[in-house]
């Protein structure tokens, strides 16, 4: 993207790769021989080979459950660049979120889904159509408006907002509610006042983990790392919203590039590329060139033995540049980082892959699931996230299903423990692996008989940079389902480099295909 | 929504730089700059619109990403018939092509071969002969073969027919591996965010 922007302002890039494949930072490919696993932060805490099945050659593809929001940031940057010429979207069709039963119920999308949904009560409807009303009477509102939510409110965490908005003790208590259908007002009693409570519970989770997607438990305080604040989590719902409907076609919040994320960087590098940008793959570089008196960056050797100069070396996070001992005060990298929005949080990300035969739900292939915390175990601290895409979107081959997990995690063990614990609720192990195991999952079940995995791994990718001086480095995929943050340390890192310059300047017509009907316009 | 996006092919063009980028036809924009461009092409009572691929100059440290090839209609083989090596190299680029876009019948794709710049130095220069490069194309499944002369514009109408008729002959696959995608330029539109690129 940097080089994008960066070429489109008419600077000169070179774009230098190791590696044969124009790609993300932490692809993972699945080959049918063996897996590669990148040298640098990013290291298998287990590999775990099931069944060796056959795959046919298949894309690159990228690790991380990442789906876009229909109005994400990255969605409109990349009309903006105009890499939407090269790359095709999907709808994922729908979001679920596991209750405390290990059911995964349907996440609503908008008020008309709302009103469709089977699994929800009366109440719960009611609840969260007045709650959406709410925050789209506080998006629409201006700023001094008095329906807007208070400046109070906003600071407060999130999930003590939704209890104050959404749990009058009148519901709770007595299990009553006010619930419109077809216009008419119908009082109703809900028998059973703890079943309520349960459900009320549960709608919380709905919208804290599954629409506003937040990473830890935001119940419990002294476990939260990131507590959610009203005004973060309205922005969020605020997202969710403006996404569902953005596109006519799209049926949801999210949609999914067809041949995965590794599709992005290569419309970005075609981008680059029309502005002038010149591609090396299968060029390492050897070294670095610093200059002797200064200590500043100077240029890079490549393993043909050339040395070229630059300005600026932009590089992808798995090359880690060691801090040079005199040069370069820690006080001032402190500050760049800073200047990056990256802080001192250390974090890891657990991702995993498994794959399947059989699609978890019956009726749809392309879906999001979330764990929030403490649905699958009373310590799971935070939101586990799985993405199962189908063959149609060319991850996989026909027939397959790829099924994509990630959760933030202090150490490989607790990650490697979430994602274990998220994948036995959705996955039967081969009877291979396991003959006793499989005999009891049909015979208790035989109704709901879960898909057998086929293949999985398991890995811990640490969240760090560094960055000095003329070197920079991007960021990486982080535990977030999109790429938010990503870009917004990328455009920082562009306008820090280029204050002066806009990203991706609207640019007269020979650009749009559409106006190129003239065969012989000439640029 | 499906006849809607078969009058739209797509077509790729590949040889060794120089060849394609300056290039086929001075008709063609410079490579800086351009992205692709559309021609519309009347065939058998349909017009049709060609969206013609260029390499970007990606191909020089061949560092084409396989989304370039991916969906292509029609590959577009170009050699400078004034140097041989443009002309050795077509098998590879052919090759290339079949192994980047994985076309699900490789025998039968239809390929295009143009040799340019056939008006360079009164054709004094040249060191491919026609003769020579027509037996290629028969060894290759009688791919077509135009030759071009981008400075007069000639034959290039012609190779375009052929280019269209010849992506069209692969259209029945297209309906399998066209999804219904979402159409993110038309709800940009709509929203009118202002961000035309």
């Amino acid at each position: 993207m940097i080089a994008a922007a960066t070429s489109a302002n008419n600077k000169t890039v070179l774009h230098l790769d190791p590696n044969p494949l124009l790609r993300f930072p932490l692809r993972f490919p699945l080959s049918p021989r063996s897996l590669h696993f990148p040298q640098f932060p990013f290291y298998p805490s287990s590999t775990t080979t099931l069944h060796s099945i056959r795959l046919p050659r298949l894309h690159p593809s990228t690790s991380h459950p990442s789906v876009l929001f229909c109005a994400d940031k990255s969605i409109d940057l990349i009309l903006k660049s105009g890499a939407n010429q090269y790359i095709d979207f999907k709808s994922i069709d729908a979001s679920f979120v596991c209750d405390e039963n290990g059911r995964l119920k349907n996440v609503p999308d908008s008020r008309a889904a709302i009103f469709k949904d089977k699994s929800l009560g009366l109440t719960e409807k009611n609840q969260l159509m007045r709650f959406f009303k709410l925050v789209q009477q506080h998006l629409a509102a201006e700023s001094d408006d008095n329906e807007r939510i208070s400046e109070e409110d906003l600071e407060s965490p999130f999930v003590e907002f939704l209890k104050k908005m959404r749990l009058p003790p009148k519901i709770k208590s007595y299990g009553l509610g006010i619930v419109f259908c077809d216009l008419l007002l119908i009082w109703c009693f809900l028998g059973d006042a703890s079943f309520c409570a349960g459900d009320v519970i549960m709608l919380d989770g709905i919208i804290l983990y599954a629409i506003a997607l937040a990473d830890y438990d935001q119940d419990n305080v002294e476990v939260c790392e990131d507590v959610l604040k009203t005004k973060d989590g309205i922005d969020r719902l605020a997202l969710y919203n403006s996404s569902v409907g953005r596109f006519p076609n799209a049926l949801g919040a999210f949609i999914y590039p067809i041949y995965g994320h590794g599709e992005l960087p290569q419309a970005f590098c075609r981008r680059a590329a029309v502005k002038g940008c010149i591609h090396v793959l299968r060029m390492p570089v050897i070294a670095l060139l610093m200059d002797k008196c200064t200590g500043h960056y100077k240029g890079v050797r490549l393993s043909s033995g050339q040395d070229l100069f630059s300005h600026q070396l932009i590089l992808d996070p798995s090359f880690i540049v060691p801090l040079p001992l005199a040069s370069s005060p820690p006080d001032s990298l402190r500050e760049n980082l800073q200047i990056l929005g990256l802080g001192d949080v250390k974090r890891k990300v657990a991702r995993g892959i498994c794959i399947t035969r059989r699609s978890l739900r019956p009726d749809t292939s392309n879906f999001l699931v979330v764990y929030p915390p403490r649905s699958l175990y009373p310590e799971q601290v935070t939101s586990i996230r799985a993405l199962q895409i189908g063959s149609e979107l060319a991850v996989c081959p026909s027939g397959m299903f790829v099924l994509y997990f990630s959760t933030l995690c202090h150490d490989a063990t607790q990650g490697k423990k979430s994602l274990n614990a998220a994948m036995d609720s959705l996955l039967t192990l081969p009877e291979s692996a396991h003959p006793e195991s499989i005999t009891i999952v049909h015979s208790e079940n035989s109704a709901e008989v879960k898909p057998t995995l086929l293949w999985k791994a398991l890995y811990i990718q640490e969240l760090n940079m560094d960055q000095f001086e003329t070197i920079s480095s991007t960021p990486m995929p982080d535990g977030n389902l999109n790429y938010n943050n990503m870009l917004d340390v990328a455009l920082k890192l562009f306008q820090k480099i280029y204050p002066h310059e806009e990203v991706f300047p609207e640019t007269v017509s020979p650009e749009n295909p559409e106006d190129d009907n003239e065969f012989g316009l000439e640029s | 929504m499906a006849s809607r996006r078969r009058m739209l092919l797509k077509v790729i063009i590949l040889g060794d730089s120089g060849y394609v980028n300056r290039k086929f036809s001075n008709q063609y924009k410079a490579t800086i700059g351009a992205d692709f461009l559309t021609k519309e092409v009347q065939f058998e009572d349909r017009l049709f619109t060609l969206q013609i691929w260029d390499t970007a100059g990606q191909e020089r440290f061949q560092s084409l990403g396989v989304a370039f090839y991916r969906g292509a209609d029609c590959c577009v083989l170009v050699y400078d018939v004034n140097v041989m090596k443009s002309f050795d190299n077509l098998n590879n680029w052919r090759e290339e092509f079949l192994i980047q876009a994985s076309p699900s019948d490789p025998e039968n794709f239809p390929f295009v071969v143009l040799g340019n710049k056939i008006d360079v130095d009164g054709g004094n220069s040249r060191v491919v002969s026609e003769k020579k490069a027509k037996a290629w194309c028969a060894s290759k499944g009688n791919i077509p073969y135009f030759e071009t002369s981008a400075k007069e514009g000639f034959n290039v109408d012609a190779a375009f027919q052929c280019i269209a008729k010849n992506a069209l002959k692969n259209e029945p696959e297209e309906e399998i591996y066209l999804p219904d995608t979402i159409d993110v330029a038309g709800g940009r539109q709509q929203r009118s965010t202002g961000c035309e690129c």
